[in-house]
């Protein structure tokens, strides 16, 4: 008795998936549009028995209406029996949405699919009027077909993370197509892509590498301009992060995982976090995006320098390129740091502590350098104490209220000449450095000149005034004296 | 030397006849009495203008009269021109202190009733030409071209608008435009440097031949008197001379003014920015724009702007045609109620303006 009552549980398991099985079976094989079309050998029918829906035991009607259990074609394909034929422009994504975007009827599938793609796509990019005027310009089966639809995670399914590249390049890769809707967009990102460490592990076969929708997102894609985008300039870091600074995503990959960490604290992380700075660079200003790789040592200094133009020529030009080569130096990074790139200040020039110079250069080593870095480095303090002084005149002559408007401009040459020589030190050449610092000198020196007759133009119009307030006082005595004098009474 | 200046004196005398001026001059006397003091500020209104009319026409040689260079001509008068500086302050300081000296000398004749026969005329040139330092005050404010003169103009102008029926014109025909531009600045200038000085100095003409013809005129108190009690002076030189004196004295303030507190140039205009907090007026205006503050937006049917400005105008009309209606002091009765308006008048401008200035 007790053997028997442990059977039970087991028994009723069996005639439970049985049961299942062959009501599924029934069903299909009630599906009279199937089993005529496959008479029929079409493409449709045969790709959907492979269909996930198929197998989740939708039929042919569940999209194109009609009596599916009729085996009389014109009872089956009547309107009266609700037959729609084949949906065209929206109307198919509404069709795929009227279960999809039903929270409840999915959740009787166990789905896990967000129920607001539909939505999305709507609102996104792709969810535009098409140029032929009728619908949305992409609708659901253009990714993810129409009779043989698979689960996103089966390999087979367009939309695996191996095979959107491909997807997406039907359309982003035709330029006459892409012409209709944005020309500017070029049609070699699946190129450059496939060059990119993410495009050639993807093609390997690694799914947790970045593909088009990785970055792009899939039913919310945006114009890269639109700030709802994910690769909107502000956004990109945020998006890269995702997946570069999760340590445990990022484990099977030999990288590091604070990148994200040091680039908000760099100049341009602040730049793009704290300022909305568009023209800061993000990640894929020196890394690319659709053909993203690290900038090696050669190529740093090119990279830098697309922003950093006159910097990156001097560079070039200078001394430090060749040793810098030789000893397999990464040019830029080398001095400034690549993810945490700090202000450029002051301090990093000369011999002093936490100089930058006194890396590569000491008084017995490299002592050339180390005599140029220092004279810089006095220049450079010295026009600080000018700018200083003069800032201190100008100030001086305003708090005795004269107009030194023209002189506060002229202030913002001696720190033009301040910033040209962090630009100029680039050249490492002292010449050079001495004449940019010059023009801050003898900016100063007019300035102080200017101010301090300012100043004394102050006092000449006190003392100015003392003189004029003393004479017209002077001629008011003498007048009330001769007013006295010629209204005395006359002594008889 | 006095033989050479009498020489002078003499070429001249023989022929403008100067000594026909100097007789009739030394033949006039003016009363010496209590209230004599009030007779100077005339002469004070008179020195200021003369300043104003100096100094403007230095600051002509600089200005430049559009919305691109008014700005930058003025800095430039400012900080390039030897004492342009100084020109502008004392150009600045003496139109507040000939406004303030006109306010004192128009009512010291009204209090003294001065304007009563024969001397109407003398009265109505003097408030139109009061009036008309008013409108010197507002036209040359703008032509610095700063932010607080271009809103104070806008806001200015738009108090014209609120006259009806001819305020809309009125507001359009100052402005050149719909709004405070460029145009609005060239025709301030035109009529700050040409028409209103034009205008001006033919009523100061007609008003200074009228005093020299009528003389000074005396108390009513003193009507009683018998002429031998009556204490004169000579006008020349002895009342000149004092009036010298004054004007001396009145330089000498003006120059310290301009010295310690220099007119200042502030921003420069920009129609597109939003007005700066605490935008008033000059403080001649301040009691108008108070009291027009304090109105209630509606009084029965009419807006309380539009009642404001209203009030004022008739105001303005009853003050001048004083010597019309005030029909006892004419026949040289006391007339108390002219007293009291006057104290009335002096109080409200003196309150509102106070208050005006701490509400800033």
């Amino acid at each position: 008795m007790g053997i028997k009552m442990n059977y039970i549980p087991k028994l009723r398991l069996i005639t439970i998936v049985l049961s299942i099985f062959i009501i599924q079976y029934t069903y299909a094989a009630d599906d009279q549009c199937l089993s005529c079309h496959q008479g029929l050998d079409d493409k449709p029918s045969k790709l959907f028995i492979e269909d996930v829906h198929y197998k989740a035991g939708l039929s042919c009607s569940s999209c194109h209406g009609g009596n599916s259990n009729s085996d009389d074609m014109d009872l089956a394909m009547s309107k009266s029996n609700g037959f729609i034929g084949v949906p065209v422009s929206n109307s198919i994504s509404e069709m795929c949405s009227k279960c999809h975007s039903d929270f409840d009827y999915m959740k009787k599938y166990n789905s896990n699919i967000h129920t607001n793609q539909f939505v999305k796509l709507k609102e996104s990019v792709h969810g535009k009027l098409a140029v032929n005027g009728k619908g949305m310009m992409l609708q659901c089966i253009t990714c993810h077909n129409a009779h043989g639809i698979k689960k996103a995670n089966d390999p087979k399914s367009p939309v695996y993370p191996t095979n959107v590249p491909q997807t997406c390049n039907k359309c982003h890769g035709n330029a006459t197509f892409m012409q209709s809707y944005n020309p500017a967009i070029s049609v070699d990102q699946l190129t450059k892509y496939r060059t990119s460490v993410h495009g050639v592990l993807n093609s390997k076969g690694n799914i947790k590498v970045a593909e088009c929708a990785s970055c792009h997102g899939s039913h919310d894609i945006f114009s890269a301009k639109d700030v709802r985008s994910k690769v909107y300039k502000l956004n990109i870091p945020g998006t890269c992060s995702n997946c570069h600074s999760d340590k445990n995503y990022m484990k099977d990959f030999d990288i590091p995982t604070d990148q994200f960490a040091k680039y908000q604290n760099s100049v341009h992380g602040k730049a793009v976090f704290e300022k909305q700075d568009l023209s800061a660079p993000v990640c894929n200003d020196c890394h690319g995006n659709h053909g993203a790789t690290p900038p090696g040592i050669e190529s740093i200094s090119k990279v830098c320098g697309s922003c950093h133009a006159l910097n990156a020529e001097l560079f070039s030009a200078s001394p430090h390129k060749k040793a810098f080569d030789e000893k397999k130096y990464p040019e830029c990074e080398t001095c400034h740091g690549n993810h945490e790139i700090l202000i450029a200040k002051d301090q990093l020039l000369g011999v002093d502590k936490g100089a930058i110079c006194l890396k590569c250069h000491s008084e017995n080593e490299n002592q050339k350098g180390y005599l140029i870095a220092k004279e810089m480095k006095k220049l450079t303090d010295s026009l600080i104490v000018s700018d200083s002084i003069a800032k201190n005149m100008v100030f001086q002559a305003e708090q005795k209220g004269m107009d030194v408007e023209e002189l506060k401009y002229k202030l913002r040459e001696i720190h033009q000449a301040r910033l040209e020589g962090r630009t100029i030190v680039h050249s490492f050449d002292e010449a050079k450095f001495k004449e940019v610092t010059t023009k801050g000198f003898k900016t100063s020196d007019t300035i102080i000149t200017e101010a301090k007759a300012a100043v004394d133009e102050f006092y000449f119009r006190r003392y100015g005034l003392g003189v004029a307030v003393a004479v017209i006082t002077f001629l008011i005595v003498m007048l009330f004296l001769y007013i006295k004098k010629i209204e005395k009474p006359k002594s008889l | 030397m006095e033989k050479k200046l009498k020489q002078i004196y003499e070429w001249v005398d023989n022929r403008v006849q100067l000594a026909d001026l100097v007789k009739f001059m030394s033949k006039k006397y003016v009363p010496v009495h209590s209230r004599s003091i009030w007779y100077y500020f005339g002469g004070v209104s008179l020195f200021f203008f003369i300043i104003q009319v100096v100094t403007g026409i230095l600051l002509l040689f600089y200005y430049k009269g559009s919305s691109d260079l008014a700005y930058e001509s003025i800095r430039f008068t400012m900080s390039k021109v030897q004492f342009g500086w100084l020109i502008r302050s004392i150009h600045s300081w003496s139109a507040n202190l000939f406004i303030l000296s006109v306010f004192i000398h128009m009512f010291s004749v009204y209090f003294e009733k001065s304007y009563r026969n024969p001397r109407e005329m003398t009265w109505v040139t003097g408030v139109i030409m009061f009036v008309l330092s008013l409108a010197f005050g507002f036209s040359g404010y703008l032509l610095p071209w700063n932010e607080l003169a271009y809103f104070a103009t806008k806001v200015g102008t738009d108090i014209v608008g609120a006259v009806p029926v001819v305020g809309d014109p009125l507001k359009y025909f100052l402005r050149g435009g719909d709004d405070v531009t460029g145009a609005t600045l060239s025709r301030f200038f035109g009529f700050h440097v040409a028409l209103f000085p034009g205008i001006f100095t033919f009523l100061l003409i007609v008003h200074l031949l009228l005093v020299q013809r009528q003389g000074m005129s005396e108390p009513m108190h003193l009507k009683n008197t018998a002429k031998e009690e009556k204490k004169t002076m000579p006008f020349f030189p002895n009342f000149m001379l004092r009036d010298l004196l004054l004007w001396l004295v009145v330089l000498n303030i003006l120059a310290i003014l301009a010295v310690f507190f220099p007119a200042e140039l502030g921003l420069k205009a920009d129609p597109l920015a939003s007005a700066p907090a605490g935008i008033q007026p000059e403080w001649y205006f301040l009691f108008m724009f108070q009291t027009l503050k304090f109105l209630p937006a509606h009084v029965f049917f009419v807006e309380g702007e539009v009642l404001g400005v209203l009030l004022f105008g008739l105001a303005g009309v009853l003050w001048l045609l004083v010597p019309v209606w005030d029909r006892k002091s004419a026949k040289g009765q006391q007339n108390r109620l002219i007293n009291y308006i006057g104290i009335f008048s002096v109080m409200f401008i003196i309150i509102l303006t106070i208050i005006g200035w701490v509400l800033k």
